[in-house]
């Protein structure tokens, strides 16, 4: 435990050092999601708003903001950890990935230590935004006051887990750009951070079925803004839980076979 | 010149098939694919058709998805191009050829036209592969002047090219890409009307606007496309655009000269 602890810290401090040398970093941490979702919010101005337009069927038009809001901050909890999972190509270039996985340290500690500082470090400034826009919208009707510490330990833990299976993904490829094209713009699409999987056709429900960030954003809306009882998330809840756990599992196995296969191919210092 | 631009482009096709293996052009396929996609679902599925009663008034047309798709397609192209043509030099730097190009007695105009065609090259197939989605989608191509159409499209091109002489001098000065281009990229996607019109936004936003070429570039493109306007229909746009790109053509000369010294004190000399 306390060489889990220690290894945590060092992998927090190395992040922070790699991405905090210049204030360039605010861009990414703040000016990009900001900018991002105000304009998915005027994407919506083509069309049809109020009372009695057809987006009522999923969203009341006053709750449209909140409903953004929530979305684009579990987006950003997850887009950090594909981000952090793509430059995992750099311990490859800068010859650190060799060193990583001839020390005798637990891989799924570095792997999920890796998440955890990343996601800490990239989601606070936007968190801090969408808190403070909280209390600018219109539509937010709380399950308790136990809500949004949950909604925040929801997407916490599950954007971890995804983090780690995103990382080991990466260990496979030299040239991973392309997962980041193919993870990043469809999770936004088809995870309802803009529009609801439930209005959806049954090609695109499947689709954004597989990406956790569906089940998560769920949950937060239930708790945020249908004052969703516990006992009635609990379904929710559990499909969220057997995601996760499909995925440490494939985490697990999908990280003994990257190894392997570094090993044989040599490629853990190539790129 | 043409001797430079010739093996430039023969070069950096190489580079592009054998070293980089179709990332950036499959990277903005996907991105121009996804604006599609967006559209298609937030028009049918949620919006169930009905659109908002300025939308019309604005545009010309009530043509959403055609509005959005090419939105998206020529979006993709404006970060295509200019991405190619500003990491140029960045991209010679960090693969240790900048002080050989820059030692060569090739004239620069030459290395950019090269760059310029091969890109070229490359935008057309990126381009040609979202419309051909988009047309799948509900983008209508039956109205379109193919001729002003397709002089848009070329014009465009310098247009993003001048733009990129900018974005590239300020890649070598932050010694930085990924910042400097998602920034703009951004910034583009909200203020140049890629998927709603641009009076929709505060006014105290629209000059930004003003200042981008996608802009003009965008709005003349669909008109020619969506409403088969003829290019003298199209001509404040077209002349828009040309101011633009002669400032814009002024500080990146400009700049890329100044960077070009910088570089070569700082780190060669």
């Amino acid at each position: 435990m306390k060489q889990l602890g220690s290894l945590l810290w060092a992998e927090i401090i190395k992040e922070h050092r790699h991405s905090f040398h210049s204030k360039m970093i605010y861009f990414s941490l703040l000016v990009w999601p900001v900018i991002n979702f105000v304009t998915a919010y005027y994407s919506f101005a083509p069309f049809r708003m109020g009372g009695d337009s057809p987006l009522a069927r999923f969203i009341s038009y006053e709750q449209l903001p909140l409903y953004l809001l929530t979305g684009y901050l579990g987006y950003i909890f997850y887009w950090c950890l594909v981000q952090s999972s793509w430059q995992m190509s750099f311990e490859r270039q800068a010859g650190t990935m060799e060193m990583i996985f001839i020390s005798p340290v637990n891989r799924l500690a570095f792997l999920y230590g890796r998440s955890l500082s990343s996601l800490i470090e990239g989601v606070w400034l936007f968190f801090c935004f969408v808190l403070l826009a909280l209390f600018f919208v219109d539509g937010i009707r709380l399950s308790g006051w136990w809500a949004p510490p949950l909604a925040f330990l929801i997407l916490l833990v599950s954007a971890i887990v995804w983090g780690g299976f995103l990382c080991v993904l990466f260990l496979f490829s030299r040239d991973a750009s392309f997962l980041y094209t193919v993870l990043d713009e469809p999770m936004l699409i088809f995870s309802g951070v803009r529009l609801p999987p439930m209005a959806f056709p049954v090609w695109a429900k499947v689709i954004s079925f597989c990406f956790p960030l569906t089940y998560a954003l769920q949950l937060i809306r239930e708790l945020l803004m249908e004052r969703a009882s516990l006992q009635t998330m609990l379904p929710s809840m559990g499909l969220l839980a057997a995601v996760l756990l499909v995925l440490v599992t494939a985490t697990v196995v999908l990280l003994r076979q990257a190894e392997k296969h570094m090993k044989k191919t040599g490629n853990m210092v190539m790129y | 010149m043409f001797h430079v631009a010739k093996a430039t482009f023969i070069r950096n096709t190489r580079v592009m098939i054998r070293a980089y293996p179709w990332s950036f052009v499959i990277g903005h396929i996907f991105s121009g694919v996804y604006t599609v996609l967006f559209a298609f679902f937030a028009y049918h599925y949620v919006f169930a058709g009905q659109l908002d009663e300025n939308f019309a008034h604005l545009t010309g047309s009530s043509d959403y998805l055609s509005y959005a798709i090419l939105g998206g397609a020529f979006y993709a192209f404006a970060v295509s191009t200019l991405m190619n043509v500003s990491r140029s030099l960045i991209t010679e730097l960090r693969e240790g050829t900048l002080e050989a190009v820059l030692l060569t007695p090739s004239l620069r105009r030459g290395y950019f036209l090269g760059n310029v065609a091969q890109q070229l090259m490359r935008t057309l197939f990126e381009f040609s592969v979202i419309v051909l989605v988009g047309a799948v989608f509900g983008l209508t191509l039956s109205h379109t002047n193919v001729w002003s159409a397709v002089l848009v499209w070329i014009l465009s091109t310098g247009a993003f090219f001048c733009q990129a002489l900018v974005l590239g001098s300020l890649m070598l000065w932050f010694r930085d890409t990924y910042i400097t281009q998602n920034t703009l990229f951004a910034v583009m996607a909200f203020v140049s009307g890629v998927t709603f019109p641009i009076p929709y936004l505060p006014e105290w936003v629209q000059p930004l606007g003003l200042i981008m070429p996608l802009a003009p570039a965008l709005d003349a493109f669909r008109q020619c496309v969506i409403q088969g306007a003829p290019l003298h229909a199209v001509s404040p746009q077209l002349f828009h655009m040309a101011a633009l790109s002669l400032v814009y053509l002024v500080i990146g000369v400009w700049g890329i000269r100044r960077m070009e010294k910088r570089v070569m004190e700082s780190i060669f000399g």
